[in-house]
C-alpha cells in the first residue's frame, strides 16, 4: 500500500513537471503571436534550461530569433530542431529563408551521387524513428522464423525464409543508420560560426597564412581538433583553422 | 558683367525732366542760340584740363579716370596706361549749362573723357597726363596719382564713410534678417537681404552673389518680380530707403548651429559733387540747390558686405515620433479621392492623394498606396503646385493612380497614415485617409478575359513576400536534452525480450512435441518406421529360409502397422473390425479389400504344408506393396 503511494506520487510530480514545459511554452508562445520577441525568446530559453528539449521548441525560438534579425542564433536553432526531426518541412523551410539573409552564399560542392544517396537516407530518419525501425523490422524477422521453424506447410516455410532474410536485412541497415546519426550526435561535428567576420587560417596558428574570410551564421563541419583550434570544412569543400570560440556546435 | 540700371530713387524726379524737354529740336534751337550769342564770352574764360580719379582704390576694384576739358578740345591724346587694367575709354560726353544771372548770362561747356580701369596689383602708381588740342594750341593735363590698396578694404555696411573730396557721404549698406533664428530641422525660414540707401544707386550686379547655403535647401522666393519695390523704414534712428533685393525660403538640413557667411554685392552709387554756388540770395539758393540744376554727380563703386547669422537648427523631438514619420515639417492636409468603389473587372478606377501646406512639401516622400496585388497599377501621374510666395514655399502635390482591377472580387484599399511636425503646436501629427472597400463584379464579355480561348483564365499563386512559417504550436514531445532512444535500456529491452519470448516459445514447442511422442499421435508417426523393420528382418529371415520367423514378422509388421497407424491396440484388432476402421479412415475399398486378401494369404501360407519358399516371395512382395499403398491413402 505504501509503495503504491509512493509510486503515485512519483507520477504526480512527473506531470506537473510536464504540465510546467506546457505552460511556459504557451508563455512564450503567447509572446510571440504579440510581437514581444525578446520576452518570448527569455521564455523559450527558460524551457530549455529545464534540460528539456523538443522539435517544437527549437523551432519556435529559431522563429523568434528570427525576427529579431539574428540569424545565427535562429539558424542554430533551426538545425538544432532539424537534428531531432530531420524532414520536417516547416524547418527546413524557415531554415532556407534564414540562410537566405546571412552574407555568406556557397555553392555546395557536387557529392557523387552515392555519398549523397546515403546522406539523404541518413537524414531521411531521425535517430529514434531508425531506432523504432530497427525494433519493428526485429520482431518481423523474429516472427518470421518462428513461422519457419514451426510451419509443416512447405510454401509458408519458403516465404518465412526469404522474408525473414530481407526483415534481417533491414534491421541491420536500421542500426547502422540509427548508430550513423547517433554517432554524429555525440560528435557534435557540425556548427554555426556566430563571430561577425571570421578569417580562417591555414593552421591552428594566428599568424598563418589567411585563407578565407566567412561571416556569422555559416554552417561549418569540424574535421579535427587542436586545442582551441578547429578545422572546419565549409560546403564548398574549403578547408581551414579557426578558434572554438567563433563557433557554436549545433 | 551686365549692368542693370534701375531707377530707384530719383525716378520721378527725372521722369518730370524728360516730359518737359519732350522735343528734342526744342532742345538743339536753344542750344545753337545760345552757342553764338555767348561765343564772346567763352574767350575770356580760362581753360582749364584736369585728370581726376579716386585717390585710394582697392585690388580689383573698377574705379573711373575722367578728363574733363571746360571748352569744346579736339584730338585728344589718352595717356599711356600701364599700371591698370582699361576696361572701356576713352567715352567722350560732352556736358553743357547755361547760367543766366541777373542778365549776366553764363555758359559752361565741358568735355569729358572717361576710362573705366581696374587695379590689379598693389602700390602707389601715376597716371601720366594726358593731351588735348584746343584752339591750335595743345593742352596738358595734369598727372593723377593713384594708391591701390589691399581688397575689401573698403568700408563695410557704408556706414557713411564716402569718398573723399566729395561733398556728400555714402549711406548704403546691406543687412540679411531671418523670420526665425531657432527653427526646428526642416522647418521653413526666411532670409531676406535687405539694402539700406540713401544714395542713388546707379547700378548693381543684380545681388546674385547672394546664393550659397551651405547646409539649407533653398528656394528663392523673389524669381518672378521684375522690379524692387522701395520703402522707407527707419533704421537705428536714420531714416533710409529699404529695398529687399534678396528673399529666400531656407529648410534646414541638419541639426545644429549653422553659420550663414556674409553675402557680398557690388554696387555703383551716385554721389553728387558739392557744386552749389556759393550766394547770397536765400530765395536763389534753395531754387538752384534743386538736383536738376546741379546734376554734377559721380558713380562710385562698392563692394558691401551683409552681416552674417548662426541659425541654431533644433533636432526635431524622438519623443512620440511615429514610426511613419518621413521628415515633413509644417502644416499639411492629407486627402483621398477614389472616382469609384464598384466597378466590373477590367475598368479601371483613379484614386486622387492631394497633399496640401506649407513647409517643406517638396522634400519628403508621400506615403504610397499598398493596392492589393491582384490590381493592376500605372505610375501615378504627379501633378505640382508649388507656390512661391513671398510669405514662404506652400502649395500642394497631386498623385493621381489609376488601377485596373483584373479580377472580381471585394478588395481593401488599406488606409495611408502620413505624419508630420506641426510646427506651431510642436507636436506630430498623424492624419490617416478613409479605407476604401472596392466592389468589383464580373467584367462583361467584352473585356480582355475572353481572349483566353474560352478556357478559365488561371494564374500562379503570386508570392507577395518571404517569411518564415508560423511558430509550432502544441503537441509538443518534449524529452531530456542529448537523450536518445537508440541504445537506451528501453531500446535493448525491446530487442531482447522479443529475442527471448521466440527461444521461450520454441522450447516450449519442443517440449510438446517430446510429450506428444509417447502418445497415439507420436505411434501414427513411427508406425511405417516400424514396420520398414520388421520387414527388413522378414526379408532377412527369407533369406534365411525361415519360414517360421517369416511369417510371424510378416504378420507382425501388418498387424502393427495398423494398430499405430489407426491408434488400436493389437489386441483389439481382428479381421472383422479392420474393415470397418480402414473405412472409416476413407480407405479405397479395393485397397482394404487387398489388405485383408494379403493378411489371409499369409495366415494360410503360414500353416499350409508344400512349396513354402515360392510363397515366401510372394508374400513379402505382396505385403510391401499393400503396405506402401495403404501408407500412401492414409496420409
Amino acid at each position: 500500500m505504501r509503495k503504491l503511494w509512493v509510486f503515485t506520487l512519483f507520477l504526480l510530480s512527473f506531470h506537473s513537471m510536464a504540465e510546467d514545459h506546457l505552460l511556459l511554452m504557451e508563455q512564450a508562445n503567447k509572446y510571440y503571436n504579440e510581437g514581444e520577441m525578446l520576452s518570448a525568446i527569455e521564455t523559450y530559453q527558460a524551457v530549455l534550461r529545464t534540460g528539456f528539449e523538443s522539435v517544437g521548441l527549437y523551432y519556435n525560438l529559431g522563429n523568434a530569433y528570427f525576427k529579431t534579425n539574428n540569424y545565427p542564433m535562429a539558424i542554430l536553432n533551426y538545425e538544432r530542431a532539424r537534428k531531432l526531426a530531420p524532414n520536417d518541412q516547416d524547418i527546413l523551410f524557415n531554415l532556407e529563408i534564414a540562410n537566405s539573409r546571412i552574407v555568406d552564399k556557397i555553392e555546395p560542392l557536387p557529392e557523387f551521387f552515392m555519398v549523397r544517396w546515403w546522406k539523404m537516407l541518413v537524414n531521411a530518419r531521425s535517430t529514434d524513428q531508425w531506432a523504432h525501425i530497427s525494433i519493428i523490422t526485429f520482431l518481423l524477422f523474429l516472427l518470421m522464423l518462428l513461422f519457419f521453424l514451426l510451419s509443416k506447410l512447405i510454401w509458408l516455410r519458403k516465404l518465412s525464409f526469404w522474408a525473414g532474410i530481407i526483415f534481417m536485412i533491414f534491421f541491420i541497415g536500421s542500426v547502422v543508420l540509427a548508430n550513423q546519426r547517433y554517432q554524429a550526435f555525440k560528435l557534435k561535428a557540425e556548427a554555426i560560426v556566430f563571430t561577425p567576420t571570421v578569417t580562417v587560417k591555414s593552421s591552428p596558428r594566428e599568424n598563418s597564412t589567411d585563407i578565407f574570410v566567412i561571416h556569422e551564421g555559416i554552417k561549418v563541419s569540424i574535421t579535427n581538433q587542436v586545442g582551441e583550434w578547429a578545422e572546419i570544412k565549409i560546403a564548398d569543400g574549403s578547408k581551414g583553422w579557426v578558434k572554438e570560440s567563433d563557433f557554436v556546435r549545433i | 558683367m551686365v549692368r542693370q540700371y534701375l531707377q530707384l530713387n530719383n525716378m520721378k524726379s527725372l521722369k518730370k525732366i524728360f516730359t518737359t524737354m519732350k522735343t528734342k529740336q526744342q532742345i538743339t534751337l536753344i542750344m545753337v542760340f545760345l552757342l553764338f550769342s555767348l561765343h564772346t564770352l567763352l574767350n575770356a574764360q580760362q581753360i582749364e584740363f584736369r585728370g581726376t580719379a579716386k585717390s585710394v582704390v582697392s585690388v580689383g576694384e573698377r574705379f573711373q579716370l575722367q578728363y574733363s576739358i571746360n571748352a569744346e578740345g579736339t584730338g585728344f591724346k589718352g595717356p599711356q596706361i600701364s599700371d591698370f587694367n582699361v576696361l572701356s575709354g576713352p567715352n567722350a560726353s560732352t556736358s553743357s549749362s547755361v547760367q543766366i544771372i541777373n542778365g549776366n548770362v553764363t555758359r559752361e561747356v565741358s568735355y569729358t573723357f572717361t576710362y573705366v580701369l581696374s587695379a590689379s596689383k598693389e602700390g602707389s602708381f601715376t597716371i601720366p597726363p594726358a593731351t588735348i588740342t584746343y584752339d591750335g594750341k595743345l593742352i596738358t593735363s595734369n598727372a593723377v596719382k593713384i594708391q591701390v590698396v589691399k581688397g575689401g578694404q573698403q568700408p563695410q555696411q557704408g556706414k557713411s564713410s564716402g569718398q573723399q573730396g566729395t561733398g556728400e557721404s555714402v549711406d548704403v549698406f546691406l543687412r540679411a534678417e531671418v523670420s526665425n533664428a531657432t527653427p526646428y530641422l526642416g522647418e521653413q525660414i526666411i532670409i531676406s537681404y535687405k539694402l539700406y540707401f540713401n544714395n542713388q544707386i546707379s547700378g548693381h550686379d543684380g545681388f546674385q552673389k547672394i546664393s550659397s547655403f551651405p547646409g539649407f535647401w533653398v528656394k528663392d522666393l523673389l524669381t518672378n518680380q521684375r522690379e524692387i519695390p522701395t520703402k522707407t523704414e527707419v533704421f537705428k534712428g536714420k531714416q533710409y530707403n529699404v529695398a529687399e533685393v534678396r528673399r529666400f525660403a531656407l529648410f534646414p538640413q541638419r541639426a545644429g548651429k549653422i553659420e550663414i557667411q556674409p553675402a557680398e554685392t557690388e554696387l555703383t552709387v551716385r554721389v553728387r559733387t558739392d557744386s552749389r554756388r556759393r550766394s547770397s540770395d536765400p530765395f536763389f539758393d534753395s531754387f538752384f540747390n534743386d538736383p536738376f540744376f546741379n546734376t554734377q554727380a559721380k558713380d562710385i563703386d562698392k563692394i558691401l558686405h551683409s552681416n552674417g547669422l548662426t541659425i541654431d537648427v533644433k533636432p526635431l523631438p524622438t519623443k512620440d515620433q511615429p514610426a511613419d514619420f518621413s521628415g515633413a515639417v509644417g502644416k499639411f492636409l492629407l486627402k483621398t479621392e477614389i472616382d469609384n468603389t464598384e466597378v466590373k473587372a477590367n475598368e479601371p478606377i483613379s484614386i486622387k492623394l492631394t497633399i496640401q501646406g506649407s513647409g517643406n512639401i517638396e522634400l519628403f516622400d508621400l506615403p504610397k498606396f499598398s493596392f492589393p496585388p491582384d490590381f493592376e497599377v500605372f505610375d501615378p501621374e504627379i501633378k505640382s503646385d508649388i507656390k512661391v510666395l513671398p510669405s514662404g514655399v506652400s502649395g500642394t502635390r497631386v498623385f493621381e493612380y489609376l488601377v485596373i482591377p483584373r479580377n472580381p472580387g471585394t478588395f481593401k484599399i488599406k488606409p495611408i497614415i502620413f505624419s508630420y511636425f506641426d510646427i506651431t503646436s510642436a507636436r506630430y501629427v498623424t492624419q490617416q485617409t478613409p479605407e476604401y472597400n472596392i466592389t468589383v463584379e464580373r467584367g462583361d464579355g467584352a473585356s480582355s478575359v475572353v481572349t483566353y480561348s474560352g478556357t478559365v483564365r488561371q494564374e500562379g499563386i503570386q508570392i507577395i513576400g518571404s517569411d518564415i512559417r508560423h511558430i509550432k504550436l502544441p503537441p509538443y514531445k518534449f524529452q531530456p536534452v542529448g537523450t536518445f532512444f537508440f541504445r537506451s535500456r528501453t531500446y535493448f529491452v525491446c530487442l531482447i525480450l522479443p529475442l527471448i519470448l521466440v527461444v521461450v516459445i520454441l522450447i516450449v514447442w519442443r517440449k510438446q512435441m517430446k510429450k506428444r511422442s509417447n502418445t497415439d499421435l507420436m505411434k501414427t508417426l513411427r508406425a511405417t518406421k516400424i514396420a520398414r523393420k520388421r520387414l527388413k528382418q522378414a526379408f532377412t529371415f527369407m533369406k534365411e529360409n525361415k519360414e517360421d520367423e517369416f511369417y510371424i514378422e510378416i504378420s507382425r509388421a501388418s498387424w502393427g502397422y495398423l494398430s499405430d497407424k489407426l491408434n488400436i491396440p493389437l489386441a483389439e484388432l481382428s479381421m472383422d473390425n479392420v474393415k470397418t476402421k480402414l473405412t472409416a479412415k476413407n480407405i479405397h475399398q479395393d485397397t482394404i479389400n487387398q489388405f485383408i486378401e494379403n493378411l489371409n494369404q499369409t495366415e494360410y501360407a503360414r500353416f499350409a504344408p508344400g512349396s513354402k519358399s515360392e510363397n515366401m516371395e510372394k508374400i513379402y512382395s505382396s505385403t510391401i506393396n499393400i503396405i506402401s499403398k495403404l501408407e500412401k491413402e492414409l496420409k
